[in-house]
């Protein structure tokens, strides 16, 4: 199977669906002949044309709106928002309208949209930097898409182009370099299936996004010491696969889940709580960043965010507390 | 006053389609205050006043032209032909409304009418209103998408950005502003520097108009020439009507105008201006009048019977739309 990056996947994707539904449009900020912040949509105007993939002016509120419209009236959107920073421009009409809109009008109308935002820092400061997923997992209506590999990245947002309500979907600066494997034929990832990236016995380590990555080094580098964790990467923030956590944490009986958000009120907080509740023995810790916003300096942004070194302790601390 | 809009082929309305608006607005001034009659009228922003906006615009749309508009919203969804019952029932909370008691005024819809739906955040509903003519557009229905909104929109970014997207790709889109002097408390000129509304539309090169909004005819023959226009593919426009709030901002908001200002306010109510115009041109006689009385009266009950019929909306139910 052919290894591609992680961008790669995202406009493989997008060209399959878009070959597949002609009401599919995007927009967004760079996305038709510059290709994307990330080059993540290399080649689509080429392909799709000025009709079907279209550049916004600096205006995020309008764009989410824009974009639930259309869908609301027999379109399906994607929008693109460079960072996760600016959704909070556009979380109005994401929020208030795109959301509830099937509740509100009573199955009448829906909103087929996603929403596609890239978050996590990479020495860019305050508002370039924010992993607000938790925020968005509050909000009634929304599905909540993190994935961290390319394979998972190609699967899930062709599951969440077709998907009958707003999807946020969730990148990461640090995945874009990342290579990984993308099956040949087309292949769909459910929504709301997490997946087992590495087996073990004594703790369950529960990540999203880039953290999946660091939670592998720092698996790995456990295993040194005789700690066997098994890593399991959520993919799908809501709806949350309770099935495939509970499993592993009745296995385990001590969960730790780290993310690169706060953890005030954070993924973990959720996580932790609705897993106790399923498995009452359950030892649990978390580990997030810490409550101050991500500074322009790397000596600050690194002190602020967990490491591969800080999941490894927090485990051992996890599984030596009495 | 109105800018050059090219040309139109609205024929001056007959003597039976003006006493159709004139039923229309009596029905909506009814409606309204059979509302407030009920035990618990809710949470309510009375159009009183300004009937002839949304009864003149409506005269001027077709059946496929999604309107849509602010969170007051009782008069548009009454005048675009929202069964009287149905209503009553969504305003109150109960189940037998188009959007089972979950919308209320604020979130009023049903699109199968071309009330595409009202929005409660105030300038929430422009971008998306862009998103449906956009989709219009793409998918060639010959459709003009129609937004009403208030003032106190005009003082939000939502505006800009919706009227600069709306020139930049020539959107089917008419945007109408109600423009009631007040934004709850606050008079238009402390709220927006601009010295006419219209002015919003010229950086833009949105052709825009300014019309007495008391005056249904009117309101008709302008917006008929506008959606007109806009339908033969020459891009957005922008009307301002100027009228008259009969009522405080919401039932339960505090009236801050004096009785001096309101007393005034009255010569501007557009059912008595219009019944005056109408008898003065002899199309209206006292026995047609109470005819119409008559017919009205008879709907409003049946309508009020209708809402206190109506079950309670269940809570499994609703789940399913979450």
């Amino acid at each position: 199977m052919p290894r591609v990056f992680f961008r790669e996947a995202l406009s493989r994707a997008i060209a399959e669906e878009m070959e597949r539904e002609p009401r599919l449009f995007l927009l967004g900020q760079d996305i038709a002949g510059h290709g994307g912040s990330y080059a993540e949509t290399r080649g689509l105007f080429e392909r799709f044309g000025p009709a079907r993939v279209r550049n916004t002016p600096v205006a995020e509120a309008m764009t989410v709106g824009f974009a639930a419209g259309a869908a609301a009236a027999g379109l399906r959107a994607m929008a693109f928002i460079t960072y996760l920073d600016f959704l909070m421009l556009g979380l109005d009409a994401l929020v208030n309208y795109a959301a509830k809109l099937r509740f509100k009008s009573a199955g009448q109308l829906t909103a087929p949209m996603v929403v596609k935002a890239t978050a996590g820092a990479k020495g860019q400061g305050p508002t370039h930097a924010q992993c607000i997923e938790s925020w968005l997992m509050n909000v009634a209506g929304l599905t909540v898409l993190a994935p961290s590999t390319a394979g998972d990245a190609y699967g899930l947002l062709k599951s969440a182009l077709r998907a009958p309500g707003p999807v946020v979907f969730i990148d990461h600066k640090k995945l874009f370099p990342y290579g990984g494997i993308v099956p040949e034929q087309e292949e769909l990832i459910p929504i709301g299936t997490a997946a087992v990236r590495r087996v073990g016995r004594h703790l369950t380590l529960v990540a999203h996004s880039y953290m999946s990555v660091l939670a592998l080094e720092a698996a790995t580098q456990l295993a040194v010491s005789g700690i066997e964790a098994e890593v399991i990467d959520l993919r799908s923030l809501w709806p949350i696969d309770w099935d495939s956590l509970t499993i592993s944490a009745r296995h385990t009986g001590h969960l730790l889940v780290v993310e690169e958000g706060q953890v005030v009120c954070g993924v973990g907080a959720e996580l932790a709580f609705g897993l106790r509740e399923r498995v009452p023995e359950l030892r649990v810790a978390r580990l997030g960043a810490r409550r101050m916003p991500v500074a322009a300096s790397p000596a600050l942004e690194a002190y602020a965010i967990p490491d591969v070194q800080a999941i490894v302790c927090a485990a051992q601390a996890l599984l030596t507390r009495r | 006053m109105a800018a050059a809009v090219g040309p139109s082929s609205h024929e001056p309305a007959d003597y039976v389609e003006r006493l159709r608006r004139l039923k229309s607005m009596l029905l909506l001034r009814s409606f309204e205050a059979a509302l407030l009659r009920q035990p618990k009228p809710g949470f309510q922003l009375l159009s009183r006043g300004e009937e002839a906006v949304a009864v003149g615009i409506c005269a001027a749309l077709q059946r496929i032209d999604p309107l849509l508009c602010s969170g007051r919203s009782i008069a548009a969804a009454l005048a675009r032909g929202m069964a009287a019952g149905p209503l009553l029932a969504e305003l109150i909370g109960k189940d037998g409304g188009p959007n089972r008691g979950r919308a209320g005024r604020a979130h009023l819809s049903m699109p199968s009418i071309g009330f595409f739906g009202a929005h409660g955040v105030v300038g929430g509903n422009l971008s998306v209103a862009a998103g449906v003519a956009f989709a219009q557009q793409q998918l060639a229905t010959g459709a003009v998408a129609c937004c009403l909104f208030g003032d106190g929109a005009c003082g939000a970014g939502a505006l800009h950005e919706t009227l600069n997207i709306a020139s930049l790709w020539r959107l089917p889109l008419v945007l109408i502003c109600s423009n009631n002097g007040y934004s709850v408390s606050t008079p238009v000129h402390q709220g927006l520097a601009p010295p006419r509304l219209t002015d919003l539309a010229a950086p833009f090169g949105i052709p825009a108009a300014c019309i007495d909004g008391a005056d249904v005819d009117a309101v008709a023959a302008l917006t008929a020439q506008f959606v007109a226009r806009t339908r033969a593919g020459l891009g957005p426009c922008f009307l301002e009507l100027q009228c008259a709030r009969l009522a405080s901002h919401s039932n339960l908001t505090r009236e801050q105008r004096g009785s001096v200002e309101l007393d005034r306010l009255l010569e501007r109510d557009p059912l008595l201006l219009y019944q005056r115009q109408l008898r003065g041109e002899g199309i209206l006689d006292d026995e047609l009048w109470a005819q119409m009385r008559g017919e009205v009266d008879a709907e409003i009950t049946a309508a009020e019977r209708f809402a206190e019929t109506a079950p309670w909306p269940e809570a499994e139910q609703a789940l399913l739309d979450a």
